[in-house]
């Protein structure tokens, strides 16, 4: 600490020496006040590193993203990259979207999994830089009393807490879960009164699986989970991969299936059974984190389709703000699981830059731990340690999903387009002309 | 002179260094907002100061944002936008659709004058209130409701989908069968005030308290209208316990040259501070969930209903809602099979079937299916020949045990005329229609055995030909109950433009119920 850094003590003798009446140069008090303002100013801009450069042109860099804009939005990301001279501006669109609209103007794009990363590679006619920096898995979000409700059913496991206390995660059987959606009553078969009250039921709702039982509280809505759109995200559409990947008795859909007519027909047959556990919700709804960690999450929808991202970044910011994990919210481990690679795209020498920049700079690799992502560091394993190791350090119960689960692979690309396309009934894309 | 040198720097400076993170010019957008976000009005001039950004309101009420494509909006601000949403998914420009952020929430919500609430209360066995027992009070005449039009209010059509998808009580959302038939006309029978927006139906409801004792409008709305003067007595604020529809106020970008500005707007009415100031003003709930509710809101919310996917479901909805200015209600013609085969548990059946209509049916659908205030019900009793026939109009309970003792009687026949009985059941509808056209006419067969009896089939509908084509819209549902011959049942079915439901499946009274609302 040098001298001028020192706390000063509280009595500086040659303020009483001052004569008060003597005509002196000095500031005027308009210019006293605004004065700590600009150096406040200045102090932000040099903390921000928007003053470390300022002669520097800024390159802005036009980039199309869903989910994953949670990376770029962050203040530490922007600026590190300001301080490789990059700026992006992000235009919202769900991954499929982005894969299936009009790419004209952008720089990047960031789809946030690899089926819309192929979609948009294959339209390239000349190959393109790109980078896949980390992978998230895909969860349920849900709130405690839910969780402990699917318990109950046995179609949720908890996931052990090391110092006891109450979890953050569970494992959820999707064999039985999907039985909760099905329509018809019980996980397995027709189970008629499940929770003993002496009225039948017709189907799955969180009061008929005994959630009315936990005093005060009542939900006569199906059990159901609430996705955004099918026809445009790659979270809904990872999610129909594992309801697919179930539902066709725990393989990929049109695997090994060299007969591609064969192979789109397995397709529509599997989208045939899994179309009803999906239109339960109605209407899909944007932005499924937001509104699952805003205020009225709960009431909103008990289970959300998130990334594992979006809640543990929830988390680490809730520990910061509270001193505390948020027990409230906890995470459903679909079992099997399914991991999403998000790919930054280039399509420009912008874009060429952001990519060299996400690929090589050490520092937006450790924010992104920071942010909750799982991050490649050399090859397919070891993802998961320094992300593991940063929770446990800030006081956040480390994820230990079962190690020998099966994971979903994602169909061949135009079989799981097939899934997605009549499941959603969607719209034909609009591509570029040629 | 050295003194306005240095103030003149620093004010520079200053001018400099915040320019920086201020951004450019002014800018105004033009924003086709809800009428009811007009309370936003003693914010606005703030955001303009903080963010350079002035929104330049156009309060209208429209239901799906009709009119703000290809105009000169900038923003679009519902309620909801779901509605739009749907409307340009129909469209088949759903990847286009705008950036949308929803801002803050509020959900639709009943408000009842004290005594109201403290009668629909003491009736429920545990004191709390549904959508069904709104709907079982308006129908029998003890709540007397005002809604905005779920034609023309965004706020009227999600309060209309809350009432429709508790009605169907599945659980989940609306599906095009759950609309096939009108379930909401006991609901709609105590609708007595309606405007154009629900800014416009509180204004309404101020001038008028005696019309109407219970507003379907958000919460935030009744809160605001509570603690404003113009009351004689606050309102309850009940949030239905089958759920209730969630507004989010969503802020739209319609011109997407316009991002930098809608951003800033965004985050603005996004930060902690305004979010608390826009709860202490307006009473909506904040998006933030780091903010404590205001003590009104400290009532949790209930869940929230799934909004249908399809924009049919909702047209259907609102269409059979139809104009709410000038209610309209049914006829109904039930034909009731009292021949001998009727006699013991099935004529029981039937008595618990017309009392479940009558009101002793306390499921949530029953609730809603239900004989309403001003509906006009014929019964008439057939064996051989008719055997009595009976209308009332519904005023009160009296008309109603008039009915439970038509159908009590006591005598039966020893043959069956089906067919003559449903050309009886024509006439009647013959005479109704001509006496109020507008008036919607159905008719219900029950029989539990073949027709051995007066007309034939083939000679029914050469008669029925006959008819106006007003008359031969009439639709009949035939419910098939014991021998009947269910074939026979199902043709007259087909023929007339109604359904035949099975009652040997469920029960009579399930079958009456599932029958109540088509048309």
């Amino acid at each position: 600490m040098s001298e001028a850094d020192r706390p000063h003590v509280s009595q500086e003798p040659r303020l009483r020496t001052r004569d008060r009446n003597r005509p002196r140069a000095r500031l005027p008090i308009h210019v006293l006040v605004a004065l700590p303002l600009a150096l406040a100013g200045l102090i932000s801009l040099l903390v921000t590193g928007n003053a470390l450069r300022p002669f520097d042109r800024i390159t802005t860099i036009e980039a199309r993203m869903a989910s994953k804009s949670d990376y770029f939005k962050d203040p530490e990301v922007r600026r590190l990259l300001l301080q490789h001279g990059l700026r992006v501006d992000i235009h919202r669109l769900g991954s499929r979207g982005i894969a299936t609209q009009s790419l004209k103007g952008m720089d990047a794009v960031f789809p946030s999994g690899q089926p819309a990363a192929k979609q948009i590679l294959d339209r390239q006619d000349h190959s393109v830089r790109s980078v896949r920096p980390f992978v998230t898995p895909l969860v349920l979000g849900t709130f405690r009393a839910y969780a402990e409700t699917l318990e109950k059913m046995r179609v949720a496991t908890a996931q052990p807490t090391p110092g006891g206390g109450k979890t953050l995660y569970y494992n959820l059987d999707m064999h039985k879960f999907i039985g909760l959606l099905d329509g018809k009553t019980g996980v397995d078969q027709d189970m008629g009164d499940q929770d003993g009250d002496e009225t039948e039921e017709r189907a799955d709702t969180w009061n008929a699986i005994g959630f009315d039982r936990r005093g005060g509280r009542s939900n006569s809505g199906r059990v159901l989970v609430r996705t955004s759109s099918v026809c445009e995200s790659n979270s809904a559409g990872t999610y129909l991969s594992i309801l697919a990947f179930v539902k066709n008795e725990d393989s990929t859909p049109g695997a090994g299936q060299t007969d591609k007519t064969k192979a789109m027909k397995e397709a529509r047959e599997v989208a045939g059974k899994i179309k009803p556990l999906i239109d339960l919700q109605g209407m899909w709804a944007d932005e499924q984190a937001d509104s699952y960690l805003s205020a009225l999450g709960e009431s909103i929808a008990p289970i959300s389709l998130i990334y594992e991202h979006q809640y543990l970044a929830h988390q680490i910011e809730y520990r910061q703000k509270h001193g505390s994990q948020d027990t409230d919210r906890v995470l459903l481990y679909p079992s099997p699981y399914a991991l999403t690679e998000p790919q930054l795209i280039s399509l420009s020498d912008k874009g060429d830059r952001l990519v060299d920049v996400i690929e090589n700079d050490p520092r937006l690799r450790q924010r992104a731990i920071e942010l909750g992502f799982r991050v490649r560091f050399s090859g397919e394993d070891g993802t998961s340690d320094q992300l593991n190791a940063y929770l446990g350090e800030h006081g956040i119960q480390v994820p230990t999903p079962n190690r020998d689960e099966t994971k979903v692979y994602e169909p061949d690309l135009d079989v799981l387009q097939e899934i997605i396309n009549s499941v959603g009934s969607c719209p034909p894309p609009v591509l570029d002309a040629p | 002179m050295k003194r306005y040198l240095g103030a003149a720097l620093t004010l520079a400076l200053l001018a400099a260094l915040t320019s920086c993170t201020q951004g450019d010019e002014e800018v105004t957008l033009r924003v086709l907002a809800s009428p009811e976000l007009a309370d936003l009005e003693p914010l606005l001039d703030d955001l303009k100061d903080d963010t350079g950004v002035e929104l330049d309101m156009d309060y209208r009420a429209t239901a799906d944002l009709s009119g703000a494509r290809g105009t000169s909006y900038d923003l679009a601000w519902p309620a909801s936008d779901r509605s739009y949403l749907l409307r340009l998914e129909e469209r088949g420009e759903r990847a286009a659709r705008p950036e949308s952020t929803p801002i803050m929430r509020s959900p639709v919500v009943v408000g009842l004058t004290p005594e109201t609430a403290g009668t629909l209360r003491a009736s429920s066995p545990d004191g709390r209130l549904s959508w069904a027992d709104i709907a079982d009070a308006a129908a029998d005449g003890t709540v007397r409701f005002g809604m905005a039009d779920p034609r023309r209010s965004d706020t009227g059509r999600a309060a209309l989908v809350g009432v429709a998808t508790a009605a169907a009580g599945t659980g989940s959302a609306l599906r095009e069968q759950d609309v096939s038939c009108d379930r909401l006309r006991g609901f709609r029978s105590g609708q007595t005030l309606t405007a154009a927006s629900s800014r416009d139906l509180i204004a309404a409801y101020t001038g008028h308290q005696g019309e109407a004792d219970a507003l379907i409008a958000h919460e935030s709305e009744l809160l605001s209208l509570n603690a404003s003067d113009k009351l004689r007595e606050p309102l309850v604020i009940v949030h239905p316990e089958d759920g209730m529809v969630l507004s989010d106020f969503p802020l739209l970008l319609l011109d997407p040259d316009e991002r930098t500005a809608y951003r800033k707007v965004v985050d603005w009415l996004l930060g902690g501070d305004v979010q608390r100031r826009l709860m202490q003003h307006t009473w909506r709930r904040p998006v933030d969930p780091d903010i404590t509710p205001a003590a009104p809101l400290r009532a949790p919310v209930g869940n929230a209903l799934s909004f249908p996917d399809r924009l049919s479901i909702v047209e259907r909805l609102v269409a059979d809602y139809g104009d709410p200015a000038s209610p309209t209600s049914d006829q109904v013609v039930f034909l009731l099979d009292f021949s001998g085969s009727m006699r013991g548990e099935r004529i029981a059946e039937l008595r618990d079937a017309f009392a479940d209509l009558s009101g002793a049916d306390a499921t949530s659908t029953g609730k809603f299916a239900g004989f309403y205030r001003g509906e006009h019900l014929t019964v008439v009793r057939f064996g051989g020949r008719v055997l009595q026939e009976r209308t009332v109009t519904v005023r009160g309970d009296g008309d109603l045990r008039t009915l439970a003792r038509t159908v009590a009687a006591d005598s039966f026949a020893d043959s069956t005329a089906v067919w003559s009985a449903l050309d009886h059941g024509y006439r009647i509808a013959a005479d109704a229609v001509r006496e109020a056209p507008e008036r919607p006419v159905s008719i219900v067969l029950m029989t539990d055995g073949e027709s051995n009896a007066g007309l034939s089939y083939e000679e029914f509908l050469r008669r029925r030909e006959k008819l106006g084509a007003d008359v031969r819209e009439v639709p009949t549902f035939p419910v098939h109950f014991g021998e009947a011959d269910a074939a026979a049942l199902e043709k007259a079915a087909r023929a007339t433009g109604g359904r035949m439901v099975d009652a040997d499946k469920s029960s009579l009274s399930d079958a009456f119920k599932e029958i109540r609302g088509c048309h």
